[in-house]
């Protein structure tokens, strides 16, 4: 797989404040997610990509071009769709995407313009303002824009965030056709099933460090068992049960790890009935991918000195 | 077709498109014409209209300027900043396309005082002094543009940038040769009347109108002009998304 992206040490800091920290990652032809909580780099890395934001440390590449020394040819390669949605209201659906033709100096804008507006289901809307368009239609139209000069890159920042579930689906059906095409996506995100679905590759990020990068499917066998769900009423207090791992309780939920999930589930229903609370609802589970991030940023946060017991955790959980 | 220019097109549409800005800013200086013009009862002149109308001009290139100084400050607010900048022209073209409508802006709005002036009596200039007025009022007008741009820049706030401009406007009209020559002012005001930027930009008008060629006051815009443009670009480059 050639590397269309490259990110090696890229390190980012605003005063104290260490925003992406040594960051290696290495994106070939796929579509490539970033996720994380808010605050956690996302926006960051992808400002320093598309050369709006010059790393502090480190080295970016974008399809073998150095984000630091060639700006401008990089720029030249990529797309950007930033989180919130800038687009001119009182310009029509065709207008703003000439715009963006002109700007990109393609070379037909006029059938360019008609081309993606076509792609992305907009034609029959393309004449109208912008300000009659819905949320979708206006994310779509800033796909539009992006891709009017048919970028090798596609940067995508929180694409679905604030639209609804069938907008959602659109979306994701549109970027898996442009990776169909040969185009690379990088898109971040904090909805970790949209990405199980559509991602090739996840890369976790939390407080600017990548914690881990893999394919959904490996990554959920980070978590080898099952999730235990139990909602009850009262204050669960976990004694230890063998061979279960309580996870937490939120609110009235409480959830736990076991192999075996079905004899595990037996277990906690004997436990929740003897501890005197009303058990509403018990099952089990596959991990999640979000059970995989849980368990990967909770260790992360713990911030006791390390003694030989964590460490020999550590080690046990790289293999 | 160059950058600049594009940026610079799509600002004009949006004007026109907005009607009511675009509206409020062909009635409002007509009105300044009209009223003040018309209804000042003065003894130096019997053509008030005549005198006051390059100081018109000049204070309608002002207020031009005031609120194009916004558009730079609204697309940042806006997330369109995020875009252009990851486009490839370089993203100077972002200003300089700001620049460019605002003084577009300015000289659209001057043209139609000029015609109004003309209907309601002032003298008709010649075609080279038209030519003259126009050279001074667009070299005016990029100054201006360029040095409210560069105070949005560095206020970076709208509301801020609103209050700031309201209170600079008066303050700047009123103590330059606008409304009076140096001859009838008050003692006190006749200094900072001819240090006020304004009073350059009206007197080479006024000279213009009067079949002289202002070489000296023209010199001075110029440097004026390359002196703000290049602290703005420079700011600019610093500005942070």
């Amino acid at each position: 797989m050639s590397s269309t992206l490259i990110a090696e040490d890229l390190t980012c800091n605003y005063g104290n404040l260490c925003a992406v920290d040594s960051m290696n990652i290495d994106v070939g032809n796929e579509i490539f997610g970033l996720l994380g909580p808010n605050g956690s780099g996302k926006t960051t890395t992808v400002l320093m990509f598309t050369t709006l934001l010059e790393p502090t440390k480190g080295t970016a590449s974008v399809c073998g071009i150095d984000v630091v020394k060639y700006p401008k040819k990089v720029r030249e390669h990529i797309s950007y769709v930033p989180q919130d949605m800038a687009l001119d209201v009182r310009l029509t659906g065709r207008e703003n995407v000439r715009f963006f033709a002109e700007l990109y100096g393609v070379s037909r804008p006029k059938e360019m313009t008609d081309e993606v507006i076509g792609v992305l289901d907009l034609a029959e809307r393309a004449d109208d303002y912008v300000k009659t368009y819905s949320g979708g239609m206006r994310r779509r139209l800033e796909l539009a824009q992006a891709l009017v000069h048919d970028p090798q890159v596609l940067f995508l920042d929180e694409p679905t965030v604030g639209l609804d579930v069938a907008a959602r689906r659109k979306i994701w059906d549109h970027i898996r056709s442009l990776k169909k095409k040969g185009m690379t996506v990088f898109v971040t995100t904090h909805y970790m099933d949209e990405a199980d679905r559509n991602c090739d590759r996840i890369a976790f990020i939390d407080k600017g460090r990548v914690r881990k990068c893999d394919t959904p499917a490996s990554l959920k066998t980070i978590i080898s068992g099952d999730i235990i769900v139990a909602t009850i009423k009262g204050n669960f207090s976990f004694s230890n049960i063998p061979d279960i791992r309580f996870i937490g309780q939120q609110e009235d939920e409480i959830t736990f790890l076991a192999h075996d999930g079905q004899r595990a589930s037996e277990l906690i229903h004997r436990e929740v009935l003897s501890q005197g609370l009303t058990l509403h609802s018990l099952y089990v589970r596959k991990p999640t991918l979000d059970d995989v991030f849980l368990h990967l940023v909770d260790d992360n946060e713990d911030t006791r000195p390390m003694n030989m017991s964590t460490y020999r955790n550590m080690l046990g959980k790289r293999r | 077709m160059n950058a600049i220019i594009i940026y610079c097109v799509r600002d004009l549409i949006r004007w026109f498109r907005g009607k009511w800005g675009f509206i409020s800013a062909l009635v409002a200086p007509a009105a300044w014409l009209i009223f003040v013009g018309l209804a000042l009862p003065v003894t130096f002149t019997d053509n008030y209209l005549a005198f006051v109308t390059p100081g018109i001009l000049v204070m309608t290139t002002l207020s031009a300027s005031m609120q194009g100084g916004a558009l730079i400050i609204m697309d940042k607010i806006l997330g369109f900043y995020n875009k252009f900048m990851a486009l490839p022209p370089s993203r100077e073209s972002i200003l300089f396309g700001k620049i460019l409508v605002t003084t577009i802006r300015g000289i659209i709005q001057s043209t139609i005082i000029l015609v109004l002036a003309f209907l309601l009596g002032v003298p008709i200039y010649s075609p080279l002094q038209i030519i003259g007025v126009y050279l001074i009022l667009i070299l005016f007008g990029c100054l201006l543009s360029s040095v409210t741009t560069t105070l949005a820049i560095s206020i970076g706030e709208h509301d801020s940038y609103a209050a700031v401009t309201a209170m600079i406007t008066m303050p700047l009209f009123f103590t330059s040769s606008a409304m009076m020559p140096y001859s009838s002012m008050p003692e006190w005001l006749r200094i900072p009347a001819h240090i006020n930027p304004l009073s350059i930009a009206i007197d080479s008008i006024r000279d213009v109108t009067a079949g002289l060629i202002p070489g000296q006051s023209i010199l001075i815009l110029v440097i004026l002009t390359i002196f703000v443009v290049s602290i703005n670009v420079k700011l600019f480059r610093r500005v942070k998304l």
